[in-house]
């Protein structure tokens, strides 16, 4: 019966959101608020219906009821516990009933919150989510429904794909997806101040916040991922430009273009049509980076057209850009600037040229992803876009993002005078002048690396410099060093959440730029007993073992390394044999450090352990990157309190 | 074509298996090679990063043509020739891949442009309309608060 169930709960949320979505409308147009409190309700139901759906599936997979199509599919009998919870979203009919469980309770958020609020916009907001709610119910009811009856019922499913057994995967997916939806918040907003008419600051200010939310979660989403593939995939690194990364990379970085933006027209009045421009491309990424790793069209254009999947989220992006830009061609005459940029040299143009970079690199990743398709398409010859070009066309723009980074916080707001301009960048320019040269004396030779290094230590002094000066004035008022301190921080929370932000981006800028400047690797094969050096570690293989687990079957290597002589630790990379794999999954064994990791990866091996195949890299300033994560994290709370200002 | 590619993929052990011990090729040319070069049954990997066997095997093979005497450019051309121009992880900037490489730029420079152009419109615009006040509310809001700031 649990097929059946589920589909009737999807459904009947299906029928109750676009219920809803009328409602809220025909409420707010006609002005019956019993209409929009029924929308409530509605949106309510769909909360329910897809939580217990989400648990129906849940109980499926823990009780291995393997006449659900989708629990077959995902787990067997072997699966352990915790990843049989996680199945839920190991493929995509558990990751859109995950998705859409987001969007409705975000849904619900935004109901508790501005019920009585913002009585303008509010039934409009409710109408636009209930609306994208429905969609993705749809997509649960006919391409992709995760409640499909399997006969007959199979003894034991296929299992989940081995490389989302890991804790990355319990996290990473949650994170990204509540990144995803959240941009839904500000984008229901903005439709609702076109729908409205009521196009001023508004609507940026009430979902400010949300917007903050949704940015951090997509951020911590694209790290998590990072940080899986670095100690899962067993190739050493934590990015590789594949289509599915590029997908969450898209909405980042027009989401962080219009988290930037927002200020301006927050402060000058300026830029109102670029902001809705940038938030509806937002949103239409998150919809079409799922339509790219989803639909099975990046193998080849012509594996498009086998599944329904495809159709339905190319008709939904092109109803919602249509839908979105129709509203703002239609509302054209009021989104004419008030503001008005007296200077090239001013935060105004900064913020813009912040923009344009941001924007630049997106629609570089979007145009190397879907380039392949095009070439395929227009000249019948399949092409490959991968690592070398992205690195290769990207760096300068981010070069010159960090560059803007440091710029863009400090300089005065209209026109920069040449007082403004020396008095904020003189000592930032001159440190960071001096760090790169003092780099390069001590040995780097790699001119990217000093450039990179230089623009850190540049943008890191404009940032103390300003905390510094900040703080003196309330010295010079007459607070204590620490009070004063706190203070500036908690009442001007925005600002020095930002600012931690920015300290935790460069500190991952340095982790990329050094682990892809100094990292080496070797691979080799060992005898038993035999060693060999790496980067100051002495690597001695000691021997394999077989043993047997719940669902596979693994053979791990011994290895000791020392390092200048003395012991340091036994490692144990592994190779996993999975029934339901060709190939084996290689399990890494690293050891992490603030300055490098050794990391050991598995490979060939005699079956009588008496010789074996290790690849060995030593990865240096990587752990940079989990680290600005967190002050990354940081930050961001911060930057989300709520406003102290006023009070 | 799929099926011409599978050929040398059969092929490509006992190739590996026929390559001598490698000496004097240098290991950073066949990793610079190998980073070139899409791992042909990978995601999206390079046959320099990937951990799989196939990698392996072509990473030997690059070894072996290199010894052989061949140059980095042939190496590259020899695999090309293999699979076609999917393995190549950059696209070679001719003819119609030539739009992937100059679009970006092209937009960036299209961009900077219209910022400027939008700046000037604008502080002309600023310029012929009268100041009705020499600050907006915005700002002196905001100098009014950070006033206040500074006082205990």
């Amino acid at each position: 019966m649990t097929p059946e169930i589920g589909y009737a709960l999807t459904a009947v949320a299906l029928a109750l959101a676009l219920y809803g979505a009328g409602a809220a409308a025909i409420g707010a147009r006609r002005g019956h608020p019993a209409l929009i409190q029924s929308s409530q309700h509605a949106a309510l139901g769909v909360f329910v219906l897809i939580a217990a759906a989400m648990l129906l599936l849940v109980y499926a997979f823990l009780t291995f009821d393997f006449s659900v199509r989708y629990v077959a599919m995902n787990t067997n009998r072997g699966t352990p516990f915790y990843y049989r919870i996680t199945a839920l979203w190991g493929a995509l009919e558990g990751s859109i009933i995950l998705w859409s469980w987001m969007l409705s309770l975000y849904t619900l958020l935004v109901i508790l919150r501005y019920r009585t609020r913002q009585p303008e916009f509010y039934p409009w907001v409710l109408s636009v989510m209930l609306g994208i709610l429905a969609f993705f119910l749809l997509v649960m009811t006919i391409p992709a429904p995760p409640f499909q009856r399997l006969t007959p019922i199979p003894p034991d499913g296929r299992g989940l794909n081995p490389l989302l057994e890991d804790t990355g995967m319990i996290t990473h997916p949650v994170a990204l997806y509540l990144g995803f939806t959240g941009f839904t918040v500000p984008f229901a907003f903005a439709m609702a101040a076109l729908i409205t008419g009521r196009i001023g600051d508004e609507w940026l200010t009430a979902t400010r916040r949300w917007t903050i939310v949704a940015w951090y979660f997509l951020s911590l989403g694209l790290l998590i991922g990072g940080w899986w593939s670095y100690h899962v995939l067993g190739w050493g690194g934590y990015w590789a430009w594949d289509p599915v990364e590029n997908a969450a990379f898209m909405p980042w970085l027009t989401g962080t273009a219009f988290l930037h933006s927002v200020m301006i027209q927050e402060r000058r009045r300026i830029l109102k049509l670029w902001n809705l421009t940038l938030i509806i491309l937002t949103f239409g990424l998150t919809i079409f980076g799922t339509f790219l790793t989803r639909s099975g069209i990046l193998s080849s254009v012509h594996s498009f057209t086998q599944g329904a999947i495809g159709a339905f989220f190319l008709g939904f992006i092109a109803l919602v850009l249509l839908g979105a830009f129709g509203l703002v061609a239609a509302r054209g005459d009021r989104l004419k600037a008030q503001g008005e940029l007296d200077s090239i040299l001013s935060r105004e143009s900064a913020f813009l040229l912040n923009n344009l970079f941001l924007v630049a690199a997106a629609f570089t990743v979007f145009f190397g992803t879907v380039f392949p398709l095009l070439s395929e398409a227009v000249r019948g010859v399949k092409v490959s876009v991968g690592a070398p070009f992205f690195n290769l066309v990207n760096i300068p723009i981010f070069l010159a993002l960090i560059f803007l980074m440091g710029v863009g916080p400090l300089i005065a707001w209209r026109r920069a005078s040449r007082e403004n301009l020396r008095r904020n960048f003189l000592w930032p320019v001159a440190v960071g002048v001096a760090a790169a040269a003092v780099f390069r004396l001590l040995g780097v030779a790699n001119a990217l690396a000093l450039l990179c290094f230089g623009l850190v230590v540049f943008v890191t002094a404009t940032i103390l410099m300003d905390f510094y000066r900040a703080t003196r004035a309330k010295l010079l008022s007459g607070e204590r060093l620490l009070p004063a301190m706190g203070g500036l921080v908690i009442r001007q929370n925005r600002r020095y959440g930002g600012f931690v932000v920015h300290l935790g981006i460069l500190v991952i800028a340095l982790g990329v730029f050094g682990s892809n400047a100094w990292s080496i690797q070797t691979e080799t094969t060992l005898g038993r007993g035999e060693a060999f050096q790496i980067g100051g570690y002495h690597v001695r293989f000691d021997g394999l073992a077989a043993s047997e687990e719940s669902n596979h079957f693994k053979v791990t290597g011994t290895f000791t390394v020392a390092n200048n002589g003395h012991r340091l630790a036994v490692m144990y990379p592994a190779k996993k044999f999975y029934p339901q794999e060709q190939t084996p999954i290689a399990y890494v064994d690293y050891l992490m450090g603030l300055r490098e990791d050794l990391y050991l990866v598995l490979g060939d091996f005699a079956r009588d352990g008496s010789q074996a195949t290790i690849k060995v890299q030593v990865n240096r300033m990587v752990t940079l990157i989990w680290i600005g994560g967190l002050i990354l994290t940081l930050g961001a709370a911060l930057a989300v309190l709520p406003d102290r200002k006023k009070a | 074509m799929r099926r011409a590619a599978l050929l040398p993929i059969l092929l490509l052990p006992l190739l590996a298996w026929a390559a001598p011990p490698a000496g004097s090729v240098n290991e950073d040319t066949v990793r610079q090679i190998a980073a070139e070069l899409r791992c042909v049954v990978c995601q999206n990997l390079s046959v320099a990063d990937s951990p799989s066997e196939m990698a392996n095997q072509m990473r030997g093979i690059i070894r072996e043509r290199l010894q052989a005497g061949d140059t980095p450019e042939q190496v590259v051309a020899y695999f090309v020739d293999k699979y076609g121009e999917w393995i190549l992880l950059s696209p070679r900037p001719r003819g119609f891949n030539l739009l992937v490489w100059v679009l970006p730029f092209a937009g960036i420079g299209v961009g900077l442009v219209a910022v400027l152009l939008l700046a000037r419109r604008w502080s002309r615009r600023a310029a012929s309309e009268p100041v009705a006040e020499a600050i907006d509310a915005a700002t002196r809001e905001r100098i009014r608060r950070e006033m206040a700031e500074l006082e205990p």
